[in-house]
């Protein structure tokens, strides 16, 4: 995680927020692909790291990404029921229910979201990263709150 | 990369009589053992040490201390070594794929601060943010992620000081964790940056007494601040050493319990923070085996294992490092000796317990033994003796 470099600290310029996003192989990774092809506009301001499924995202990723001072953190994942393993996306949902009590001790919630985004779903992915943006800018960056 | 002051004196010492690797748990399935290791660093091969890791897969159960005739501390030279190895990149593998360990990183920035819920704390309780009596709970709610009964030790321990005190126990809400694993894997900085906000919180609330309940908790807060940090100086107890203390001057007592007619056979695991890494004049083990004496009055049956005090068996993992199949060797052999003698395994250590608890879920050879917490066996037996002086 230390390829992605910190923009410029200085307040005069814009805070540009490092989000790590894991898009499962299936579903929300074409689905952001769909994003690009119909030029769906939305910030760079994410790093998009494909998984084969959600389930496959470990809780302490997570917190290796907040460990490095990354702003934000989104999960993708299949709709449920529509999981191309068949439950992988139960497993995701369970795990971060539980993580999410965690990330409340921490003061942390409000910089994880977790989505589901099928295939067809450019236009849907396109807006949750402009919100999920706009939502880390007004929070700040982590490593000076 | 040489090893200098404290340690180097450790090393001159040493004169190779490997006590330390007959003792050595690791030992049977090390390539090298302590005293092996010793040796190499003493013959300047300190680079080859921490290019092989091989010091990662040190339990830190300090048996090897233990039997040294000149006090060489193995374990010290050990987290010396984790800390240059880091500095190396050479990474350990840190079992719930660093879950724990991560979280501990977090909280250790300074721009973080905690807020604890106080949702488990039992109705009837009284808490505040300010007191003589400080309650240090620690990562039990941070367990409760996988360990479901992960809260109880702290409820139960709660409960009892409760019932004990008159005053409200303090429950401090921007509590961090207390670095134990971050300092034993040689993640010093971190570690450093967790006490000072500790600390500050602990003047914060004034308490003059610091209880907890967990043995690596008090052996970091004990031996591990006031040594690195000069100014902190509140008195810390364990749960055993508090409640020891108690039952001598008389002002608890143990009954028995009505509903329970079965006699209960119980036997206790020394965690090795509560027993070996404690200077000897602590004598914690000898503490809580007054406590068993006094339950043996009230009907309650207490075996000693085969391995016990400071010579007993580790659990197989200590701060989060190396749970493999060895570790569970280990541990399947201490459950095997505990259910030789007893039914209940105490312990007083949350970790311990943890460990045990997970082994049962895998064998089913050691399923029937049941693995419990002192202030879960205390919590139900426990009775204040109104003091005279207030009739």
């Amino acid at each position: 995680m230390k390829i992605v470099e910190k923009s410029s600290k200085k307040q005069d310029i814009e805070f540009k927020p490092n989000i790590v996003c894991f898009c499962c192989n299936w579903c929300s990774y074409a689905g952001a692909d769909l994003a690009g092809v119909s030029r769906f506009q939305y910030p760079a301001s994410i790093r998009i790291i494909r998984v084969m499924c959600s389930g496959r995202v470990e809780p302490a990723f997570i917190l290796k990404s907040f460990k490095d001072n990354i702003d934000g953190v989104l999960v993708t994942g299949c709709h449920i029921g529509d999981c191309h393993y068949i439950s992988g996306n139960e497993f995701t949902k369970d795990r971060f229910e539980r993580l999410t009590k965690i990330l409340k001790f921490l003061g942390l919630e409000d910089r994880f979201r977790l989505e589901w985004i099928s295939a067809s779903e450019g236009k849907k992915f396109a807006e949750l990263i402009t919100t999920f943006t706009n939502q880390i800018k007004k929070l700040g960056p982590l490593n000076n709150i | 990369m040489v090893i200098k002051g404290k340690l180097r004196e450790y090393l001159n010492n040493c004169y190779q009589c490997a006590m330390c690797s007959g003792i050595c748990q690791m030992g049977r399935i090390q390539k090298y053992t302590p005293s092996r290791i010793i040796q190499l660093i003493i013959e300047g091969f300190e680079d080859r040490i921490v290019e092989s890791g091989m010091l990662w897969d040190c339990l830190t159960c300090n048996s090897c201390l233990e039997k040294c005739p000149y006090e060489v501390n193995f374990a010290e030279i050990v987290r010396d070594a984790r800390n240059k190895m880091l500095d190396a990149r050479i990474m350990p593998k840190i079992a719930h794929k660093g879950f724990y360990t991560l979280l501990s990183e977090i909280m250790s920035k300074e721009n973080i601060t905690p807020e604890k819920t106080f949702e488990w704390v039992p109705s009837g309780c009284k808490v505040s943010e300010e007191g003589n009596i400080l309650y240090f709970v620690g990562c039990a709610p941070l367990f409760n992620y996988e360990f479901d009964e992960s809260m109880n030790n702290a409820v139960d321990t709660l409960k009892i000081l409760c019932k004990i005190e008159n005053e409200p126990i303090v429950l401090l809400k921007d509590e961090k964790c207390c670095g134990h694993d971050l300092l034993w894997q040689g993640k010093i900085e971190a570690f450093k940056k967790l006490a000072i906000h500790n600390i500050k919180a602990f003047e914060r609330s004034g308490a003059s007494l610091i209880v907890t309940s967990c043995a690596e908790g008090y052996r970091t807060l004990k031996i591990d601040y006031p040594s690195m940090f000069e100014n902190f100086n509140i008195e810390v107890k364990h749960l055993v050493e508090y409640l020891y203390e108690k039952l001598k001057a008389n002002k608890i007592k143990f009954k028995k319990e009505k509903k329970n007619t079965k006699i209960l056979k119980l036997t206790y695991h020394d965690p090795c923070r509560l027993s070996r890494f404690l200077p000897k004049s602590f004598n914690i083990y000898e503490k809580i085996r007054y406590i068993f004496k006094e339950l043996e009055k009230i009907g309650y049956v207490y075996n000693e294992m085969v391995h016990n005090k400071s010579n007993s068996l580790c659990c197989g993992v200590s701060c989060w490092l190396n749970c493999s199949d060895k570790a569970k060797a280990l541990r399947y052999h201490r459950m095997l000796e505990a259910k030789d003698v007893a039914d209940n395994l105490i312990t007083t250590c949350p970790k311990c317990e943890i460990h045990f608890r997970c082994l049962q879920n895998d064998t089913e050879t050691v399923q029937d033994i049941n693995v419990i917490d002192l202030s879960n066996l205390l919590e139900n037996v426990i009775e204040v003796i109104p003091s005279k002086q207030n009739k």
